[in-house]
């Protein structure tokens, strides 16, 4: 593990793991000794080894957490803490003892309960937690130690009705208090039901509100918390119908195996939870192995997604031009608010965001897992991303442009067509006026003069209706491509045929990018002396397809004023000498 | 506006009787209701948008009302607004460009054809759908007085009023007409006035 970024103290891990074991066997002899009738462990075998096998699992957990990422150190060693803890009842029944261990075992025998609360309200991050769930913690911790020393100092186990385990020593007794025992004992017994209680509901809430994924990382600690804590509650409810702790009491003695067999579980869940991590990490590590050597803009996402098992896996690299965060392809994104589920994990340099990794958070700390290699490929990525943004954007702005020639063009149409058509309409009619009066007074001369001036005002109205058709056919507006392609062709001064497969609205941009590609083409294949021109028109779901054939003169120059526009829109258009062949990304 | 007035006026100057004028389609869907007129002239660019709404109307007219005739004004020399008008309702509608509303005769000979039934289509557009360069051309079977007897058909002229128009007998045009539909392997009902939009779109498929 060494290299990865955090040193692993061995020698404390092994000390501690021999120090369990000697107090799991010290606790076994005594059960089975001189606490075989005051202690629930003593009660049978299997009660015995319910307690080993729960004690050593927690120490085992703690002590694999404790090996593992800094930040789960401290964690590791309270688990370790709470599994040698666990012990501490069947010590303070060891009959025949020092009384002084009997007597710290009994100090001792709450604070299981308190580290368990402790670690289940930190996880799964381990970082500090709200303020109400801190000042729980410490609350608890503070309630624990009060009471144990209150307890250690006034409590005289001979003149206590209700001992059990040990009725004989307190080495820390100062003077004697029965009255104040029992009432600190109530308060202890309740306060600890009460937070218990808390616990169960906070882990039920938890469990229920989360996601799918963020309920795998929490069901194998809080689902056996919650069980722990409603023993706890079970206990509190037996002790108070009968305060003496029996053992061979069935109800205790169920809560108990409950407890026992939770805490096994709790065990396990961090077992499980840290494997899972450690196979995450590896695979982390691997990631860079599975990159090529020019990867696709998004690779590394997916590969980090695939790594991590973790699908909804998104990186949003901070970019300057446009300023803001956008995904691997270049696309604006906004990382701000990731769903309950997820987390942010930051990636700097320096002071410096390189970029925000939205995931599930199965892997606390993920940027420290990132080694060189996969850093460098971070920062290729994001170079790579900052660039695609600018591409789009002006890819973006290209079709803006285009859009807006567009829209200025329908205007100038309807302009035409509501205004000075309209005049001339107006002026038509009354020239005709003149010349019926002209008529009238049998004035040939002027009546001759005003017909002319007719002809002159249709022959201005047929050019304007070209002119405006030229500028935007408003058929294309109202009726779509296939229309307005014909219309085309009826007025071609070559044979133009006009195939499609269905007639169907596209976006207006598409329609008349399609459009004035066929007119350009048209025109184009007059001066190359065409006298035919095909034109068919096809699309799949995504793309407007167009092929333009004509029998002219080969073609010397690429049509650039065709590759414009399509260029603008996303679409792509390739000529050979008698033929081009365009398509256009369409809703 | 301007169009409007001066339409109004030319045609009551002719000795017709002008029972209503609007400014959009709802007040002239009333105004059809109301006053049960013989033939109503539309825009075909009406508010509020300026797209649809003199064809929708036209449409709305000739579907609720049988008896009236409907005759487009447009700007557009455009066959696919009078072949969408002629595919929902080909009787007694006609399609004509603005300009022709001041030729006196003519719209007042387009009036009464509407109100006889029959179709009236813009010249100008028969002329360029029949103009229109083909690659393999099968009006090009056609003699000068079949071209010419078509363009007449495709304008909606009945048989007598194409003899009329060409100083020829019916009997002399109904043969010309066999013999285009034959040549053109058109299998319409020559008597019809489905003619009328048969011949368009095949001037337009073709």
């Amino acid at each position: 593990m060494r290299g990865i970024g955090y040193r692993v103290n061995a020698g404390a891990r092994l000390t501690s793991a021999a120090l369990a074991v000697g107090i799991a066997l010290g606790a076994v002899s005594i059960a089975r000794g001189p606490a075989s009738a005051t202690t629930y462990a003593g009660r049978s075998p299997l009660a015995t080894a319910l307690t080993v096998i729960a004690g050593l699992g927690l120490v085992v957990a703690g002590l694999t957490k404790a090996g593992a990422r800094p930040s789960a150190r401290g964690r590791g060693w309270r688990v370790v803490a709470a599994g040698i803890l666990s012990f501490a009842p069947t010590y303070v029944a060891w009959a025949g003892g020092p009384p002084l261990v009997r007597s710290i075992a009994a100090a001792l025998t709450g604070v299981t309960f308190a580290l368990v609360l402790d670690l289940v309200l930190r996880h799964p991050t381990g970082r500090a937690p709200s303020r109400a769930r801190s000042a729980a913690i410490a609350a608890v911790y503070a309630e624990t130690g009060i009471a144990a020393l209150l307890l250690a100092l006034v409590r005289n186990p001979y003149l206590d009705p209700s001992c059990w385990a040990n009725c004989s020593v307190n080495s820390f007794l100062v003077s004697s208090h029965p009255a104040l025992v029992r009432t600190v004992d109530f308060a202890d017994l309740w306060f600890v039901a009460v937070a218990a209680a808390g616990l169960l509901g906070w882990c039920a809430t938890r469990i229920a509100r989360g996601s799918a994924p963020a309920r795998r990382n929490l069901v194998p600690v809080l689902a056996p918390a919650a069980v722990i804590a409603a023993g706890v509650i079970a206990r509190a409810v037996a002790l108070q119908a009968s305060p003496v702790e029996d053992p061979f009491d069935q109800t205790l003695f169920t809560s108990f195996v409950i407890e026992s067999l939770a805490l096994t579980a709790l065990a396990a869940g961090l077992l499980y939870l840290s494997a899972r991590d450690r196979s995450a990490h590896r695979a982390v590590a691997r990631v860079v192995t599975t990159l090529d050597e020019a990867p696709e803009p998004g690779s590394l996402e997916s590969a980090l997604a695939d790594a991590l098992h973790d699908p909804e896996l998104r990186i949003a690299y901070r970019v300057s031009d446009p300023d803001g965060y956008v995904d691997p392809r270049g696309w604006p994104v906004d990382p701000g608010a990731p769903a309950s589920s997820m987390t942010i994990t930051r990636l700097a340099r320096g002071a410096d965001t390189l970029g925000l990794i939205t995931h599930r958070g199965a892997v606390p700390d993920l940027d420290l897992q990132f080694g060189a290699a996969l850093r460098l490929g971070l920062e290729n990525e994001r170079l790579q991303a900052q660039v695609l943004a600018q591409l789009n954007e002006l890819r973006a702005s290209r079709q803006r442009i285009v859009e807006a020639g567009d829209r200025e063009r329908r205007m100038l149409e309807r302009d035409l067509h509501d205004g000075a058509q309209q005049y001339l309409l107006a002026l038509s009619y009354e020239l005709r006026l003149a010349a019926g009066t002209a008529r009238a007074a049998d004035d040939g001369k002027t009546e001759a003069i005003l017909s002319a001036a007719i002809d002159d005002a249709e022959l201005a109205l047929a050019e304007l209706r070209d002119l405006a058709t030229g500028i935007y056919p408003a058929v294309l507006a109202d009726a779509g491509l296939t229309p307005a392609l014909r219309s085309l062709a009826d007025e071609a001064p070559v044979a133009v045929e006009v195939h499609t497969e269905r007639s169907r609205r596209y976006g207006s941009s598409v329609e008349a990018t399609a459009y004035f590609a066929v007119a350009e083409a048209i025109d184009d294949a007059v001066d190359r002396g065409a006298t035919a021109v095909t034109v068919t028109v096809g699309d799949d779901d995504h793309r407007l397809m167009l092929a333009l054939a004509d029998d002219g003169t080969a073609r010397t120059a690429p049509p650039d004023r065709i590759a414009d526009r399509v260029g603008a829109l996303g679409g792509e258009l390739a000529c050979t000498p008698g033929e081009c062949r365009l398509s256009i990304p369409c809703a | 506006m301007l169009t409007r007035e001066g339409i109004a006026r030319v045609l009551r100057d002719a000795g017709v009787e002008v029972v209503g004028e609007a400014g959009d389609a709802p007040t002239l869907l009333r105004a059809v209701r109301l006053t049960k007129p013989d033939a109503v002239i539309v825009d075909i660019r009406m508010p509020p948008t300026h797209t649809d709404e003199g064809l929708v109307a036209a449409q709305t007219i000739r579907a609720e009302h049988p008896d009236v005739g409907v005759l487009i004004l447009s700007q557009y020399v455009e066959p696919h607004y009078a072949l969408e008008l002629l595919q929902s309702h080909p009787e007694r509608v006609g399609y004509l460009l603005k300009e022709r509303i001041f030729d006196v005769a003519l719209l007042i000979d387009a009036l009464r054809r509407l109100a006889d039934g029959e179709t009236i289509i813009d010249p100008t557009i028969v002329s360029r759908l029949v103009q229109r360069r083909r690659q393999s051309d099968p009006l090009a079977e056609l003699t000068p007085r079949e071209r010419e007897v078509i363009e007449l058909v495709a304008e909606g002229l009945s048989n007598r009023a194409i003899a009329a128009r060409l100083f020829v007998t019916d009997r002399t045009v109904e043969a010309h007409v066999k013999q285009i539909f034959a040549k053109l392997d058109l299998q319409a009902d020559t008597d019809s006035h489905r003619r009328v939009l048969a011949v368009l779109a095949y001037l337009r498929a073709t």
